[in-house]
């Protein structure tokens, strides 16, 4: 009874909303409004889940004193402040307002700045051509990364501002995007859209049943 | 020859202090996607509505504030209203404080003007919820006040309203805009995105889905140049200039050594 339930109702939802996609009856459209709002409900379950899952996994670091388990403590520290003040007195207060713009919004931003230093030196380190085809995307790459800043074309056309071919860098790196680029991506589009398709119905016919957890 | 790391690491530092202190000035052109996405703004009527998906948390703000600024300036301009919504839930202080900066500038006048709606939880159930209607997913703004109190709300119930779609995002959300918003309820989108994720969305470009793209802050700096507000996004792309110079620098200098070494070698 316990898995047959889900599978009911996965099934009965699943084709449901196939029909409401297809048919514009005000009945279908009905449905289809009503499973929205219920849908609208869930979702933040899905929040406290997270949330949940965030208590305990720091709480079994700390219990097994793991590698570093005191950062954990700063999570705790870091959730109670923000929920206790976002909740009492709501994310306009000041105090919230000065935490997130002076603690959590210079931190995210770091975090993110870090990258730059680590691409350029991984570039620097593994960025070889030592095939035919790591050549071609060191090539690409360059102009990609040249076309995309104004100073590709500065140098660019300040060396060949005599040739025909001045003004090309940004042309070049947008034929990349527009054609090579776009043709790959379309195809990885196609093969997932297809994937999610065939997956969609295993799930709605009760064929491919992991996400109820375990086995069959 | 391996350049220890922490040359390597300075070297970036420098390459984006140098040029800020020297406030350098790049003639910057524009894009055809980023000039579609200028056009079909202003081709639109005063009056008409924008709804901003401010998709971005306080990571990608560098790329992505610029342009979310400069368009907030060509709406209130153009005296089309603003509605603003986050799918991203660390978003609502940043997208509230960056639009009441630009309202004010602009004079924009909140509730009749631009209304922020704030964040709701789950991406594909709050866009499919706003295809129904906004007050089911938004029963009031940011502020708390209650949406059928709100003068500019009066008349906008869901998609039928409203005129484009901007997301501006740092991931997948703007894949879920077009897939519901726009293939369900043929929403107009156009998208701002980082860098990063900018390869993804050409295809959709292609198609039509987005009417326009701005790319990272090139794009942002593009958006400037054709607003008439050159901001930080001119200022940052001469940076990048510097930075992206730097990397092919390196890059070459790494494929010379590599080249030196295997031919002793052989």
């Amino acid at each position: 009874m316990k898995r047959q339930v889900p599978l009911v109702l996965c099934f009965v939802f699943g084709i449901a909303m196939i029909f409401t996609r297809f048919s514009p009856h005000s009945v279908s459209q009905w449905i289809y409004e009503e499973v929205i709002s219920w849908v609208l409900i869930i979702g933040p379950f899905a929040l406290v889940l997270a949330t949940v899952t965030l208590i305990q996994t720091h709480t079994t670091r700390i219990r097994r004193r793991t590698e570093h388990w005191q950062y954990s403590l700063v999570v705790f520290a870091g959730l109670t402040i923000m929920v206790v003040i976002g909740i009492r007195f709501g994310p306009q207060n000041s105090i919230f307002e000065w935490l997130y713009n002076n603690v959590q919004l210079p931190m995210d931003a770091t975090m993110f700045s870090l990258l730059a230093f680590f691409i350029a030196s991984a570039a620097y380190r593994a960025f070889r051509a030592r095939t035919f085809e790591a050549s071609l995307l060191l090539i690409t790459a360059v102009v990609v990364m040249m076309g995309n800043v104004p100073m590709g074309d500065f140098i660019w056309n300040s060396i060949m501002s005599w040739s025909p071919w001045a003004d090309k860098v940004s042309e070049a790196r947008q034929w990349i995007l527009d054609n090579p680029n776009l043709s790959a991506r379309r195809g990885i589009i196609l093969g997932v859209s297809l994937g999610v398709i065939s997956q969609s119905i295993r799930i709605i016919l009760g064929i491919e049943r992991s996400y109820l957890g375990g086995g069959d | 020859m391996n350049m220890d790391r922490r040359i390597v690491f300075i070297l970036v530092a420098l390459a984006v202090i140098i040029p800020m202190l020297l406030s350098v000035n790049l003639p910057v052109s524009v894009s055809e996607p980023t000039q579609k996405f200028y056009d079909y703004v202003e081709a639109l009527p005063a009056g008409s509505t924008i709804m901003i998906a401010f998709d971005y948390g306080p990571s990608s703000l560098a790329e992505l504030n610029p342009m979310a600024k400069a368009l907030l300036k060509q709406c209130f301009d153009k005296d089309i209203r603003v509605i603003g919504i986050t799918l991203v839930v660390d978003a609502p202080t940043l997208v509230s404080d960056l639009i009441q900066e630009v309202a004010a500038e602009k004079e924009a006048v909140e509730g009749e003007d631009y209304v922020f709606l704030g964040y709701r939880p789950g991406d594909v159930q709050v866009i499919l919820g706003i295809g129904t209607d906004i007050a089911s997913v938004y029963d009031t703004d940011y502020n708390g006040t209650a949406i059928s109190e709100i003068p500019m709300m009066q008349n906008i119930t869901n998609y039928d309203q409203i005129d484009l779609l901007v997301d501006f995002a740092s991931s997948d959300t703007i894949e879920s805009w077009i897939i519901y918003a726009n293939v369900q309820y043929n929403q107009k989108i156009a998208a701002g995105v980082t860098g990063v994720i900018i390869a993804q969305m050409f295809p959709y470009l292609q198609t039509g889905q987005l009417v326009g793209l701005l790319s990272g802050i090139l794009g942002a700096a593009e958006y400037e140049n054709l607003v008439g507000a050159p901001a930080k996004g001119m200022q940052w792309i001469n940076v990048e200039s510097f930075v992206h110079l730097l990397i092919v620098v390196l890059v070459i200098i790494g494929n010379i050594t590599y080249f030196i070494h295997r031919a002793r070698e052989e």
